[in-house]
């Protein structure tokens, strides 16, 4: 067990190990504690059962509010994180979802604008690989085109895309970052639909596949079972000296680190922060503001279904979906249904018969022989699509630390979040929209599914002023500069679109930011 | 070409990392055989056993035969993290045992002040009633769980045993494909 790294990152999933690979390549000693167990990809079986073991097996997340966050499905436990079962589908932020405040007076401005991430964007796309058609995607904002071709369309795909094309709305391909040929030594993808399993084959660039391999070679060590339970400190608070975690066989370690990166997700993270108060620190580290937990995010996803004459084969393509839409993505577009805010459709996903998003949970109503009817009917001619509509970001949406304690004795976080009602009303104007395409696409039945959140963003947020947020746009936090936060928990607002490639871009820029100061920080 | 990638990943990758070869694998005992030949259950009695078998067969018909109560028997006695139960992803907090048990419990109470029987007992009319009650969201006396969690947990556990495996997604017509095919059913 080494005793001191230049980095300790916790954390294995899609920014932890992107940043590992980033600062071991420039040389510098990484350690990632990972709290989850081993995983390689051969351990990722075809499943919707087996791949249970993949989402999140950690202390409980109590979830109290209105509208929950759904923690458990969305998170991961393993080696790679949640990016282990992530369906790739890599849109980027729209340059208007930077500015709400300063625009539209609603919401947060974030501390970089959309031209600061192009870059980023763009290198990160050409090293991970995406698959799509940058011409065909109209709302795209600028940036180099995509470096792999666009994913192929099945059955579901093409019927879906007749409801929008009746009703003079546009498709592209959705951006995805799985393989559609040879890349970098990956195959291209089988289109299999098991993206929800984990991609064993290297095609969906899940951590094991592309940052893992690139920050263990450099030497970056990985310990798993390793659960932090305490970021420490020095005795005035101005700097963090390391962690203290608890190892497989129940014994409470140390490791000094001259910089420590927070890559938890967007729960553990803030509760690790409230968990490590110190003197110095009686609220929390880095929690100043009283901004740590707050502003706690999840997009709510507007789910239709339908069955169609046509065959469409539903189980083909990717988990994450065939195609695009994103006309109504301005945020003024329902302002007279009293909402607010951005919204994307993620159209015809592959699907399974049974687990939380399979065919047989869309119709929870029925049981028995009916059930199996309905089973049989949809196997062949099930189609669905889901809208990711924003969440707007609420002061008092939030993490906080429980009465109850988990087995090492740290703080559960306890959850509270309530959708703003200008998100609500988005979530159902997006119901109407997508039961006029379905019925446009000749569904002869379509129907909805209920309002699930989806990913979980905020608790850490970044700007520029330090009374008013956590971090500075690199995610340093504003009280103590050689402490990181990693990832969507940064984010102050959670736009309209899936959240994994701005977490990837920022964390490229926050690296090199490390990289440049690395002496100034650790000094 | 596809299909000797995918081939090659399920007859080395997956299987040599278990430990086990795709014959001997077959030839492990399958829940529906625990079921048969009366092997004991890990953490649920037999009654328990017994009673969530008939309230999944109502749910789905096939289920007990498919080794629904030795599946949800399995997974309760694996560490949660290897659990393979829908209900991990609900937010509750474990031990789920005493979800089932509780669960179970009330169904029993709730046949019991309705028809003065065991669910478990029931004839298939009946059986059907229960259940009908229990869909529609408000059975009374209900002494558990939230019955419409209870009813959501149960038809999920149904139909993984009966449609989430190699052998359910043919009787859909829906071929499996898979990159690395499970060991067995579900972990063991």
């Amino acid at each position: 067990m080494p005793a001191s790294a230049d980095v300790v990152i916790v954390g294995s999933g899609a920014v932890g190990s992107a940043l590992a690979a980033r600062l071991s390549v420039a040389g510098r000693r990484v350690l990632i504690l990972e709290a989850g167990p081993a995983r390689a990809n051969r351990d990722l079986v075809s499943s919707a059962l087996w791949s249970r073991r993949l989402k999140w097996g950690g202390a409980p997340v109590l979830d109290v509010g209105p509208t929950p966050i759904g923690h458990a499905f969305n998170a991961g436990y393993a080696t790679g994180g949640g990016a282990l079962h992530h369906y790739a589908v890599w849109p980027r932020m729209h340059a208007e979802d930077f500015v709400m405040q300063t625009r539209y007076g609603r919401g947060l401005d974030w501390p970089v604008t959309y031209d600061d991430l192009r870059p980023y964007y763009d290198v990160v796309q050409s090293e991970v690989g995406i698959s799509g058609d940058a011409a065909l995607e109209v709302w795209r904002p600028p940036g180099v085109a995509y470096p792999l071709p666009a994913a192929p369309l099945f059955a579901q795909g093409e019927v879906i895309q007749r409801g929008f094309s009746k009703l003079g709305r546009k498709t592209s391909p959705i951006p995805l970052a799985i393989t559609t040929r040879a890349f970098r030594g990956r195959p291209a993808c089988l289109w299999d639909g098991w993206c929800d399993a984990g991609c064993p084959i290297g095609a969906l660039a899940n951590p094991l596949t592309v940052h893992l391999p690139q920050a263990l070679t450099a030497g970056a060590k990985l310990i798993n079972r390793a659960t932090v339970v305490r970021v420490a400190s020095s005795a005035d608070g101005s700097r963090v000296t390391g962690v203290e975690y608890v190892d497989a066989d129940n014994v409470r370690r140390s490791v000094d680190a001259g910089l420590v990166i927070l890559a938890a997700f967007a729960i553990e993270n803030p509760r690790l922060l409230l968990a490590s108060k110190s003197r110095a620190h009686g609220n929390g580290l880095a929690n100043a503001s009283g901004l740590v937990g707050r502003y706690l995010m999840a997009h709510l996803a507007a789910l239709l279904y339908g069955l169609f004459n046509a065959e469409t084969m539903p189980h083909m393509g990717a988990t994450g979906g065939q195609l695009l839409n994103q006309d109504h993505y301005p945020k003024l577009t329902h302002a007279k249904e009293q909402a607010f805010g951005s919204y994307q459709w993620l159209i015809a996903q592959a699907v399974k018969p049974v687990d939380l998003l399979g065919i047989g949970n869309t119709r929870p109503e029925l049981y028995g022989e009916a059930l199996h009817a309905f089973m049989r009917r949809a196997a062949q001619h099930f189609g669905t699509m889901v809208a990711i509509v924003e969440d707007l970001p609420v002061a008092q949406n939030r993490v906080e630390l429980a009465a109850e304690h988990d087995r090492h004795g740290v703080p559960l976080a306890q959850v509270k979040h309530a959708a703003d009602p200008s998100t609500k009303a988005l979530w159902q104007a997006a119901i109407a929209d997508g039961k006029a395409i379905f019925s446009a696409a000749g569904a002869r039945e379509a129907w909805i599914g209920p309002q699930a959140c989806v990913h979980i963003m905020g608790g850490t947020i970044m700007g520029r002023d330090p009374r008013h947020s956590v971090t500075n746009s690199y995610g340093q936090t504003h009280d103590i500069a050689n402490l990181f936060a990693a990832g969507p928990g940064l984010f102050p607002t959670s736009s309209g679109v899936n959240p994994t490639f701005t977490a990837h871009a920022l964390a490229r820029r926050t690296a090199d930011y490390i990289e440049k100061r690395f002496s100034e920080l650790t000094s | 070409m596809a299909t000797t990638r995918r081939t090659f990943l399920a007859g080395s990758a997956a299987t040599g990392a278990l430990g086990l070869s795709l014959s001997n694998a077959g030839a492990l005992a399958a829940p529906a055989d625990a079921r048969v030949s009366a092997v004991a259950y890990g953490v649920l009695s037999a009654t328990q056993a017994a009673t969530l078998d008939a309230f999944g067969d109502v749910l789905l018909p096939g289920a007990r035969a498919s080794g629904l109560a030795s599946f949800v028997d399995r997974q309760l006695v694996l560490p949660k993290e290897e659990q393979a139960l829908m209900i991990r992803y609900l937010g509750l907090p474990p031990p789920y045992t005493d979800f089932y048990a509780r669960g179970l419990a009330a169904l029993d109470d709730f046949a019991g002040s309705r028809h003065a029987s065991a669910f478990a007992a029931l004839p298939a009319a009946l059986a059907d009633d229960i259940v009908a009650a229990i869909a529609k969201g408000s059975p009374l006396p209900w002494n558990g769980p939230p019955a419409a969690l209870f009813y959501f947990v149960v038809r999920n556990d149904a139909l993984d045993v009966v449609y989430g495996t190699e052998a359910g997604f043919a009787k859909l017509g829906i071929p499996y494909m898979a990159h690395i095919a499970p060991p067995t059913r579900w972990p063991e």
